[in-house]
């Protein structure tokens, strides 16, 4: 399977309105603080699928769009919205990218600590988004991949119990050997094409039903 | 040798309950034990989070169950965290929509009535997913036979916005502290349904969280800044006039901001349901009572733990006891109670019965997470 490139993928913005008790001198510099961030995506060459509010209807809409990133303003209250996301997709994470134009020095290793899949864009102008996004999602398909590895040794391990188990149900049943039983189960699962694992499973379904 | 630090930088979110920090700055008691408290008001719980983290802020205003979703890695990377002690006790509350009492839905039998109809979907509003508001306000609808997660829609909704989605008809009710929870019932569009002490009376509130690694490091600090703010919850709960001086203070828009007696109202335990029920609560939001709602009782810490599991949140059994036991700084808090003269009790355990009747006294979590018939345990 070819890696998608860049330019495919599906990035949601989520703006933030400052509150009414904020004033328009907010709103005014909140708006221009979403647009930067809009033409420094723009002219690195991502696209974004949406542009969303950050309301109560945040988590459907984005369960709806299935994005490859999320991009929110550090300082918005509409963080802890995206942490009920976070939370209920914890087994299929997307990287979420902060935004801030916060002038403190702080180091991607620093904000990877404080979350998962949390970076930091200092400042905003143009020339900085890409490379940061780029080490954002390096860095989150690094992790992803670690994590793919774990899981994939805890699904080898419980086959291999699984065929343990088939394997002495047929010794017992037929009087054979480790090995012979071993070779029954192969020449099963190769007559229905199924892996060792599969026929494993049915072989213990059956004895279950007897 | 490291140099005492003696600047610690605290988060806190614009909150009622974070009253005894705010008042051991205003009031000077921080200098009083050497130390001066740089106060940093946050926008989310998550943003706060990063930044304690990130060492940005030494220490926070924290949801208790937030403290320990981080220790155990939930939705982050686990990190090690530690409790100094807790803030306050009480005084959050769930609201439901003025439209629901309009149908005769006003208390929780007939809102399980309602949800049971199946009519259409409800969706119920927390603060932070391991949070205390999310804890309460499940443990409250499933003790009304509602799941939390299967028969209605569970949200996060910053607390500052709960009043207006639910003017708007965006959800069915919340649950959140002050003085948000107060401002939808004078703004019309909820009643109070059940407070927090209702659910649990005298249960922990918002806890003073740092990392393991700052507690470690600085211990000095650690101890002056649990005696100061342990002075200003002492002063604070004093009497109704303290009570008052302090709503003024959060008044400000450099703390809470909004009217001092709007604050004043619940923080003095004045309580109006919003459907004519008027009363004078004798346990609401509490900064001190005699140490009592200060001490971190590590059966406090392993309710939380207890109910991550029972959500699921927790997909696997931790180990209560020495989790809390790690976390929770029962001996710094001891020593700083002794620089403020405040009495401790011999026991890291306490006993409280529930609403519905069950008993939480910390000595047995494993059964206790298991106990309950609506969970999300995974099957084994």
């Amino acid at each position: 399977m070819k890696p998608p490139s860049q330019r495919t993928l599906r990035i949601v913005v989520v703006n933030t309105v400052p509150d009414g008790h904020a004033g328009m001198q907010a709103v005014d510099a909140q708006a221009q603080r979403n647009a930067a961030l809009r033409i420094g995506l723009l002219e690195s060459g991502y696209d974004i699928v949406a542009s969303l509010p950050a309301d109560i209807f945040l988590p459907e809409r984005i369960a709806q769009i299935q994005p490859d990133m999320i991009i929110i303003d550090s300082e918005s209250d509409a963080r802890d919205v995206l942490e009920h996301i976070v939370i209920a997709t914890r087994d299929e994470p997307r990287p979420i990218v902060l935004f801030t134009d916060d002038q403190t020095p702080t180091s991607v290793d620093a904000a990877l600590a404080a979350g998962v899949s949390a970076y930091i864009v200092d400042g905003l102008q143009a020339e900085r988004v890409k490379p940061v996004l780029d080490v954002a999602l390096a860095r989150f398909k690094r992790e992803q991949k670690l994590l793919d590895e774990l899981s994939d040794t805890r699904r080898q391990l419980a086959e291999r119990k699984l065929i343990e188990r088939a394997k002495g149900v047929l010794m017992a049943k037929n009087r054979l050997t480790e090995e012979q039983a071993y070779q029954r189960l192969r020449s099963m699962a190769m007559n229905k094409k199924l892996k060792l694992a599969e026929i494993a499973q049915r072989v213990l379904d059956v004895e279950d039903l007897l | 040798m490291t140099p005492t630090k003696t600047v610690i930088k605290v988060g806190f979110m614009p909150l009622t309950d974070c009253a005894s920090l705010v008042m051991a700055s205003v009031l000077g008691l921080d200098e009083k034990y050497g130390i001066k408290l740089e106060l940093s008001r946050e926008h989310s719980w998550s943003g706060m989070r990063e930044r304690l983290l990130k060492g940005d802020l030494d220490a926070a205003h924290v949801l208790y169950g937030l403290l320990y979703g981080v220790e155990m890695g939930i939705g982050c990377a686990a990190t090690p965290m530690a409790v100094l002690m807790n803030l306050s006790r009480n005084g959050q509350a769930i609201t439901l929509s003025k439209s629901l009492a309009e149908q005769g839905v006003t208390n929780l039998e007939a809102l399980a009535a309602l949800v049971r109809r199946g009519n259409r979907r409800f969706t119920f509003a927390h603060t932070f997913p391991t949070g205390n508001h999310a804890m309460f306000l499940s443990y409250w609808l499933a003790a009304g036979g509602i799941d939390p997660l299967r028969d209605v829609q569970l949200v996060t909704v910053p607390p500052g916005q709960m009043a207006s989605n639910l003017a708007a008809g965006h959800m069915d009710g919340f649950c959140a502290g002050e003085p948000w929870s107060g401002a939808a019932v004078q703004g019309g569009s909820g009643f109070t349904a059940a407070t927090s002490q209702d659910v649990w009376p005298d249960h922990p509130g918002k806890a003073l969280g740092t990392s393991a690694a700052f507690a470690d490091a600085n211990p000095h600090a650690c101890r002056s800044l649990i005696a100061a703010v342990l002075e200003a919850g002492r002063w604070i709960d004093d009497s109704d006039e303290h009570r008052f001086a302090a709503a003024e203070v959060l008044a400000s828009p450099a703390y809470v901001g909004g009217r001092a007696r709007a604050i004043a109202a619940r923080l003095q335990g004045d309580y109006d349901n919003g459907l004519g029920r008027h009363w004078r609560d004798p346990d609401p939001l509490q900064f001190h009572a005699g140490g009592e709602a200060n001490f971190p009782y590590l059966s406090d810490a392993m309710w939380f733990l207890t109910q991550h599991r029972r959500w699921g949140l927790l997909r696997e059994e931790p180990d209560y006891e020495a989790v809390a036991s790690r976390v929770n700084r029962v001996g710094l808090y001891r020593e700083a109670a002794l620089l403020a003269g405040v009495p401790t009790p011999s026991s890291l355990l306490r006993s409280a019965v529930l609403m519905d009747g069950k008993v939480w006294n910390g000595r047995d979590p494993r059964s206790y997470a298991a106990s309950f018939a609506i969970h999300k345990r995974a099957l084994k």
